[in-house]
This record gives structure tokens, C-alpha cells and sequence, in this order.
């Protein structure tokens, strides 16, 4: 029982870990054009990356601040709202990015196939899908 | 949305906007305002009525208390560099076992022993060891903040060579250790005999009404000597245990060999180290076994004094030596 919990914990953190670089990637691709926060979160989450708003407009200030992104507030259906979008500096690091991004999903791919994990992967993530 | 739920919704921003930075409270605000406002509405479209106050509760419970979402907006905060720690632990190790614990054993242990009520004594003993160990562990914390906070950088980590680092533990030669600690006891052994035996003594009464009267130049040595004695037995004891810290040792073994000449030549420079007054001695005795007394401690002054130089000079060459061998600088990690 202990143990369940400790490793179901575990496993959180590891989540977490292995979603923090993926959200930034993500949420710059999706910035590729513009949208608000709440209508980002959505376009995201219908693409199979939920991500929680306490987690997103953080992420996304600091991604502004670092000068990634860039906003504006714009009134639409008579409400102000913020709409972000890359700036030219992410521009020019977003395809750097994902070019490491695949190196690295190529990497563990071959590292998966090597030792026939593959496959059990594949199966937690139906068992995921079932849930 | 109903005067009820707006009112929910403001009170929770405003609780969030309690907690956030105050540049940046109202934007932070307005956007999390808008956020909700939006999963109200299509709530209330896929339920096809207004949500009630129950209902808001339900989503902004769900949403994080207030000072969980707002400190998502703060920035990354830490009292110390987590690169640092290492060191900070290693600080505070040091300070309170190995420097405390022999001062307060030093300080303490006589009293303890001579005091008519020990318990007490030793009461008083811890109550001050974690008094002064509180305080010490407040300094080090700030001082170690205080480089975090103005960016201090340490080249020392970051220009390191691995042919430099020490040796494995347990495969030095085990008579080093056993030498330093042999050296530590005998250090605070002759810090104690020097407390016994000049504790604001002015002179020496023997049997037979002979006095041996100090020079003032005693007066002025005292603490000097104790202060070097003591920082070479704790160096002892530190080396002891820690045999590997070569290059720590000998600059200490140096710094002290330098203050144990510049006392050393205080004193010769003094001259008159004694004086004797015994009433059963002819004037000219007298003279001649002052000359004698006085010509025994030069003596032995410049005995110690070339010992000092030859122990300044081994651990000079020693650091030389470890110098030169420093191989050719390497490249920096990817």
C-alpha cells in the first residue's frame, strides 16, 4: 500500500519533470499564432496536452519576459482579454528548440527499440487511453 | 453572472492580487479575471443554466487557493545558492563540532572540575554551547545569503582539476593521523599549562623567599601565545581528521610559524625577561644568575625561533612543490 503511494508519487514528479521543457515547446508552437490565454489553453488541451491555468499564464509571462513571446490587450466580444503570440526572438529559438526536441525523441526512441521497451510503453499508454 | 457569483469572483481575485507583486497586480488580475469569466460562460453553456454560488465555489476551489495561484506568478526565491550547500554544511560542521566543542571543553572543563556544584556548571555549559551555536548558525546562514543574494562567484568551483583533488579515504599512511592528533592533544595541553602558569601572574615565589620577577613583556605575549597555540592544536586536531587538507594545513602551519617569530621577536627585543630577588644572595650573585636566567631564555627564544623558520621553510617547499606540479590548465567542460 506504502509502497503504491511512494511510487505513484514517484511517478508524479517524474511527470511533471518530463512535462515542464514539453509545455514550453508546446505552448510556443500553439503561440505561433496569436491567442488568449483561456482560448490557448483549450487549443492545447484539444490536442492532447491539458495543461492546468495555474501553470500556463506563469509559463507564459515568463516566456514574455524572457522575451520569447509577446502581448497585447485587445477587446474582443466586448471584453478585454490578452492575446500572445512568438516574437521574433522565439521565432528564431523555436526551431532550434524542436530540432533538439527531435534529436531527442529520436534517441529514446532507439534506446526503447534497443531493449524491446517499446512495446510496454505502448501498452501503459493504451491502458492510459482506457482509463 | 449574478451579483452573488461576481461578488465571489472579485473576492478571490482580490485575495490572489494580496499575494502577487505589486507591479504587476492589476495585468496578473485582469487576465485571471478574464480566464474565469471565459470557463464561467462555457460552464453555463454546457449546462444550459446560470451557474449558482455552489457551483462558482466548486470552480474556484478547484482552481487553488489564492496564494497558490499567486505564488505561481512570483519569482523562484532561495536563501541559499543549492550549489552552495555543500560548502554551507562543511562551515557549519566545522564551527560547531570541531571549533565549539574543543572551545567549550577548553573553557568549561575546569570549572566543571573545580566547581562545587558541576551539574550546575555543566547546565551552564550547555545552555551557552547552544546559545553561542544558535547565533553561529544565524551569522553563517546570513553571511552565505548574502553571497547568494549578491552574486559572489566562486572561481575556485569552477576552475578545478581532477589530478587535484584528494586521495581516497583510508589509504593515507594511518601515522599521519595519529602524528596530527598527537599534535593537537599536545597543543592544547601546552595551551592549558600556559593558562596555569601565566594566568595574571607577575611572579614565581619559591621556598626560601626566592621570587622570580616577570618582565612585562609577559603581560604583553600572553595572549598572543594562547591565540597561536590553540589555533595549531585545533589545526592538529582539524588535520586529524581530515589528513588530506595538505595544502590548508601548511598555509596555517606558515601563518602561524609567522606570528609564533613576530612574538619571539617581541620578547628578545624586550631583553629583560626576569628578574630575581632572593635575600640571602650577594649583589654580584645576583647579577651573574640573572645574566644566566635571562641568557637561558635567549637561548631557548632563538632556539625556537630557528625551528620556526625550519618548519616555515619545510611548509613553504611543501606548497612549492604542489605549486609546480600543477599541471597545464584544462579545457573548460562542454
Amino acid at each position: 500500500m506504502h509502497t503504491n503511494a511512494a511510487s505513484s508519487e514517484l511517478f508524479d514528479n517524474l511527470r511533471l519533470e518530463l512535462r515542464r521543457g514539453c509545455l514550453v515547446v508546446a505552448v510556443l508552437a500553439q503561440l505561433y499564432t496569436e491567442h488568449y490565454g483561456y482560448a490557448l489553453r483549450k487549443a492545447l488541451g484539444d490536442q492532447g496536452l491539458a495543461i492546468d491555468e495555474n501553470t500556463l499564464y506563469p509559463l507564459l509571462r515568463r516566456l514574455e519576459s524572457q522575451g520569447l513571446l509577446a502581448s497585447q490587450w485587445r477587446e474582443e466580444e466586448k471584453r478585454n482579454k490578452r492575446f500572445y503570440r512568438l516574437s521574433p526572438l522565439g521565432e528564431e529559438v523555436l526551431p532550434n528548440l524542436l530540432a533538439e526536441w527531435r534529436e531527442m525523441t529520436a534517441a529514446l526512441e532507439r534506446i526503447l527499440g534497443d531493449r524491446g521497451l517499446a512495446s510496454a510503453a505502448e501498452s501503459a499508454s493504451e491502458s492510459k487511453k482506457e482509463k | 453572472m449574478p451579483a452573488t457569483n461576481t461578488d465571489l469572483v472579485d473576492r478571490y481575485l482580490h485575495a490572489v492580487k494580496f499575494w502577487l507583486p505589486k507591479a504587476q497586480q492589476a495585468d496578473i488580475v485582469a487576465e485571471l479575471g478574464e480566464d474565469l469569466q471565459s470557463l464561467v460562460e462555457e460552464r453555463e453553456a454546457a449546462l444550459g443554466h446560470t451557474l449558482d454560488e455552489d457551483e462558482l465555489a466548486i470552480i474556484l476551489k478547484k482552481r487553488g487557493s489564492p496564494m497558490r495561484v499567486a505564488s505561481g506568478y512570483l519569482p523562484e526565491q532561495r536563501l541559499i545558492n543549492p550549489a552552495m550547500l555543500p560548502v554551507y554544511r562543511l562551515v557549519l560542521k566545522i564551527v560547531l563540532l570541531w571549533v565549539f566543542v574543543p572551545l567549550f571543553a577548553f573553557v568549561f572543563l575546569g570549572p566543571v572540575l573545580t566547581f562545587a556544584r558541576p551539574g550546575e556548571m555543566l547546565l551552564r555549559c550547555a545552555v551557552e554551547y547552544w546559545r553561542a551555536a544558535f547565533m553561529t548558525v544565524g551569522m553563517v546562514t546570513t553571511v552565505f545569503a548574502l553571497l547568494d543574494r549578491y552574486q559572489v562567484k566562486f572561481h575556485r568551483a569552477d576552475n578545478w582539476d581532477p589530478r587535484k583533488l584528494p586521495g581516497v579515504p583510508g589509504t593515507q599512511n594511518a601515522m599521519t593521523r595519529w602524528n596530527h592528533l598527537a599534535g593537537a592533544i599536545f597543543g592544547f595541553a601546552a595551551a592549558a599549562f600556559w593558562v596555569y602558569l601565566m594566568w595574571q601572574r607577575s611572579e614565581f615565589a619559591f621556598s626560601g623567599g626566592t621570587r622570580l620577577i616577570l618582565g612585562p613583556v609577559w603581560r604583553q605575549i600572553y595572549w598572543p601565545v594562547l591565540g597561536v597555540t590553540l589555533t595549531s592544536a585545533f589545526f592538529d586536531l582539524l588535520s586529524s581528521v581530515y589528513p588530506r587538507w595538505t595544502q590548508v594545513r601548511s598555509r596555517v602551519r606558515i601563518g602561524t610559524d609567522i606570528c609564533g617569530l613576530t612574538i619571539a621577536a617581541v620578547l628578545l627585543k624586550a631583553g629583560n625577561f626576569v628578574g630575581i630577588v632572593d635575600a640571602h644572595l650577594s649583589a654580584a650573585d645576583l647579577a651573574n644568575s640573572m645574566a644566566w636566567f635571562n641568557g637561558m631564555i635567549d637561548w631557548t627564544v632563538i632556539a625556537a625561533i630557528a625551528i620556526e623558520i625550519g618548519d616555515a621553510i619545510h611548509e613553504a617547499r611543501f606548497l612549492l612543490r604542489g605549486k609546480r606540479a600543477k599541471p597545464a590548465a584544462l579545457p573548460s567542460a562542454m
